[in-house]
């Protein structure tokens, strides 16, 4: 069932017992108006009675003044007939008087004096009673003597002293006299008043009867039932009516006023009318303000139940703003939440899925860049293994192919150990040796062990160094940069630049790697730091190495709470990567004394040394410090230079082209002022006898390639 | 006369090996870094067989075997590549489409390569 109907079934049960009280109280106001009607009409019956009692007294009064009058005692009748007439002419409601004697002769009356007899009385009854009684008695309606008229007898005996009855006084009333005392009454239309003597013949009647007709049927009925009340008839006329009715104790005589039926219901109907329209009036405006509220209510759930429908499909939800009802508003929230909440988990399943076939993805490629990676230094080093076993040791195509060897051993051994690390860095099994060093040192180190290597030889380095300290593991920071240099190098054009950036920014320090390669699409920026992931991968570049450098950086920048980015203008254009790290106040920093002493301590340099990426590293470290260096590529232009700038510490190759490193200190430590110049040793051996021949040529001190920035700098400051 | 190979590789150790060993066996060796710089070397000194890497930066393998089958129908092209048994593309089946007439997975052996070399 319709929650529709629901509500109208409530309504209609809130509505029921009010139409049901409605109808009772319908009933009592038509039993109440029925009630007062009748109690006034009943009022109105003894009111009426009464003046019919008043009336007939007045007349009874004058009989009982007639009948003790003196010439009735005398005998003179005659003058009792003439004093009778006068009575009579006096009483416009007497019909005749009479005077008859104990046995019922007339023997006078308003026509014939005294004299002769003039025949019985008519109503035997009342005068028989009357001489019985000795009392007043008033007869029934009855035709008098003459057969004419109708009238009501009253008799009074008159007694002889011994007490029997000498004559009997007569009166006759006339009817009409009655029907002007109902007539004044003035009944309403359709009313009937009956005025019945006591064997129920009526004496008057409005509308009128001739008088002695009996009365209907129904009055004589209830007559019988009791002197006074109450029934329900038909009248004369054959219409329905209530007729309450009153017997007078003086007369016997009944007065019965009936009211049409009809008159009567009406005015109770009108009243029940009235109220049952109001209540069919109101049950419609009830029964509509249901439909409307039961609307109200039902179509904000229909709308619910629709977007619940929708939620549950998946589909977007569209929900009312406002609900009219406040437990709908917050069913509405509800189900708006559970939907977002749906169309969340859907779409984070989407991106799980599509994650995972990302990562599959990415892991069916890497595997078959591993096999790229692995198979091509395993087909160097079997070609190379090939070219030693025919060529002769001493061979220089044996020498080149020993070269092979080693560097595709290392090569693969890094990759081997990248993998490895990576899976260490993912489980957890890492742990940081952190110290406080300056950061711009140790990537000026990594740059130089990457010169020395020839890694670098196709492009163009371009490192823009500053100090910034931080407290981090030396080892990781340098596999760090080795892996943005390796990503950077394998995907930038030989003779393109790479910039090497390290520059303090804010709280931090930042060191960034800047290609001029092939760039990166937007949306690759983040991802290129998955595991496995390189960018769009073409025939057309071999990207080589397995992604895993980059997932390692992140990683490895990550455990030194710092962060890593990538960024490009758009693929062609280049990309840069820029780790992040917290930097550390550094011993130099401007608030500790011993800056001023670093920077006290600037000298003029010469470097003397034929490899270019020694040169240049040796070059930028002491420049970084603050010193002023100068340059030379071999032993003469070396010692022209020393004899120009008069340099305050030389650093010079041994394996210079022209002279050895040996005979040109020694030439230094000739020249004038040569013993103040403060003179440092570079080979590339450092065998306890290289270093016993570098003192014997006049070095003070000796430095093993690959040069560490720190141990250059520990050797410069221990120099005079 | 002996017989002239060109070998194209981007990792200089390869052509650098490959080169010693062929030139052992007795050929003369020219070497090329890409797709691109093998077909200047190949105009400036045509040899009679093409050894080719396919993933290579700049211009790859395939160009080379393109530009050489159009320019150099009389080269015989031998194509070398580590990438293929867990790609999900198989690139060696492709060279030969395209037209290389043999094909090498790397690692490989030397002596394989000469045989090759010697039948072609």
């Amino acid at each position: 069932m319709k929650l529709r109907s629901h509500l109208l079934l409530l309504s209609i049960a809130t509505a029921a017992p009010v139409v049901a009280l409605a109808v009772v109280i319908a009933v009592v106001v038509v039993k109440q108006e029925r009630a007062s009607l009748r109690d006034a009409a009943a009022e109105r019956v003894v009111a009426v009675m009464s003046a019919i009692d008043a009336e007939l007294r007045g007349s009874v009064a004058t009989l009982r003044a007639l009948a003790a009058s003196r010439q009735l005692e005398s005998g003179n009748l005659k003058a009792f007939h003439a004093e009778a007439m006068r009575v009579l002419a006096t009483h416009p409601d007497w019909l005749s008087f009479s005077l008859a004697r104990g046995d019922g002769m007339r023997i006078a009356d308003a026509r014939n004096p005294p004299g002769r007899d003039l025949g019985p009385v008519s109503d035997r009854e009342s005068f028989d009673l009357a001489v019985r009684t000795g009392e007043l008695i008033i007869g029934r309606v009855t035709l008098g003597p003459e057969g004419v008229n109708m009238g009501v007898p009253l008799r009074m005996p008159v007694h002889e002293i011994d007490g029997t009855v000498k004559y009997v006084v007569t009166v006759v009333l006339k009817p009409e006299a009655f029907n002007d005392v109902l007539r004044a009454q003035r009944l309403p239309e359709g009313w009937v008043v009956n005025l019945v003597d006591r064997r129920y013949n009526t004496i008057a009647r409005q509308p009128p009867v001739p008088a002695g007709q009996p009365a209907s049927e129904s009055f004589r009925a209830a007559l019988e039932r009791s002197p006074q009340g109450w029934f329900r008839g038909l009248t004369l006329e054959g219409q329905d009516v209530y007729t309450p009715y009153f017997t007078s104790s003086q007369s016997g005589w009944a007065l019965g006023i009936a009211m049409p039926v009809r008159a009567v219901d009406a005015a109770a109907w009108r009243s029940l009318w009235l109220l049952l329209v109001m209540l069919v009036v109101a049950s419609s405006i009830a029964v509509g303000l249901a439909l409307l509220i039961g609307w109200r209510i039902a179509r904000p759930i229909h709308v619910l139940a629709q977007a619940a429908g929708a939620a549950g499909r998946g589909e977007p939800v569209q929900l009312p703003r406002r609900m009219p009802i406040s437990e709908l508003d917050a069913l509405a929230a509800a189900l708006g939440q559970a939907a977002q909440a749906m169309r969340e988990k859907q779409a984070l399943a989407e991106r799980e899925k599509a994650a995972l076939q990302a990562a599959d993805r990415a892991k069916d490629e890497f595997l078959a860049m591993l096999s790229h990676e692995l198979r091509n230094p395993l087909a160097a080093l079997t070609a190379a293994a090939h070219v030693l076993k025919l060529a002769d040791p001493n061979d220089p195509a044996a020498i080149k192919a020993r070269a092979v060897v080693e560097r595709q051993t290392k090569h693969m051994a890094r990759l081997v150990g990248d993998l490895l690390d990576i899976s260490r860095v993912a489980m957890g099994k890492v742990g940081l040796e952190r110290e406080r060093f300056d950061l711009g040192r140790v990537v000026l180190g990594v740059l130089q062990t990457w010169r020395a290597s020839g890694r670098l030889e196709r492009h163009q380095l371009v490192p823009q160094i500053a100090s910034v300290w931080v407290d981090a593991d030396r080892a990781r920071i340098d596999q760090i940069l080795s892996n943005l240099l390796d990503n950077a190098v394998k995907f930038t054009a030989a003779g393109r630049r790479i910039e090497v950036t390290v520059r303090p920014e804010g709280e931090n320090a930042v060191l960034s790697v800047a290609d001029e390669g092939q760039g990166l699409a937007r949306d690759a920026t983040e991802r290129v730091f998955d595991l496995f992931v390189q960018g769009e991968r073409g025939l057309d570049r071999s990207a080589g190495g397995l992604g895993v450098g980059l997932a390692l950086v992140k990683r490895l920048t990550e455990m030194h709470g710092g962060r890593v980015a990538a960024s490009s203008p758009g693929p062609g254009k280049g990309t840069t990567f820029t780790v992040t790290l917290p930097a550390v106040l550094g011993p130099q920093q401007p608030s500790a004394p011993q800056a001023e002493v670093t920077r006290g301590a600037a000298r003029h340099i010469l470097i003397i040394e034929d490899n270019d990426d020694t040169r240049q590293m040796l070059h930028e470290t002491l420049a970084f410090s603050g010193h002023d260096v100068r340059e030379a590529r071999d032993g003469a232009s070396g010692l022209a230079l020393a004899a120009e700038a008069q340099p305050d510490v030389a650093l010079i190759d041994i394996g210079l082209p022209d002279v050895d490193g040996y005979e040109v200190a020694r030439r230094l430590r000739a020249a004038p002022g040569g013993r103040r110049v403060g003179l440092i040793a570079i080979t590339g051996y450092g065998q306890p006898e290289d270093q016993r021949r570098a003192y014997e040529a006049g070095f003070d001190a000796h430095l093993t390639k690959p040069v560490a920035p720190e141990r250059l700098k520990q050797v410069m400051a221990g120099l005079r | 006369m002996s017989k002239r190979v060109l070998v194209v590789d981007d990792d200089a150790d390869m052509r650098l090996t490959l080169k010693l060993a062929l030139e052992l066996a007795g050929y003369a060796v020219d070497v090329a870094a890409n797709g691109r710089e093998a077909i200047e070397v190949q105009r400036r000194q045509p040899a009679q067989v093409l050894i080719t890497d396919i993933f290579m930066p700049e211009s790859d393998g395939f160009e080379a075997i393109d530009a050489f089958r159009r320019q150099f129908p009389q080269t015989k092209i031998v194509v070398v590549s580590g990438g293929a048994q867990f790609s999900k593309r198989d690139y060696l089946p492709d060279a030969e489409l395209i037209g290389a007439d043999a094909t090498l997975q790397k690692p490989f052996e030397v002596d394989a390569l000469l045989g090759l070399l010697r039948t072609l």
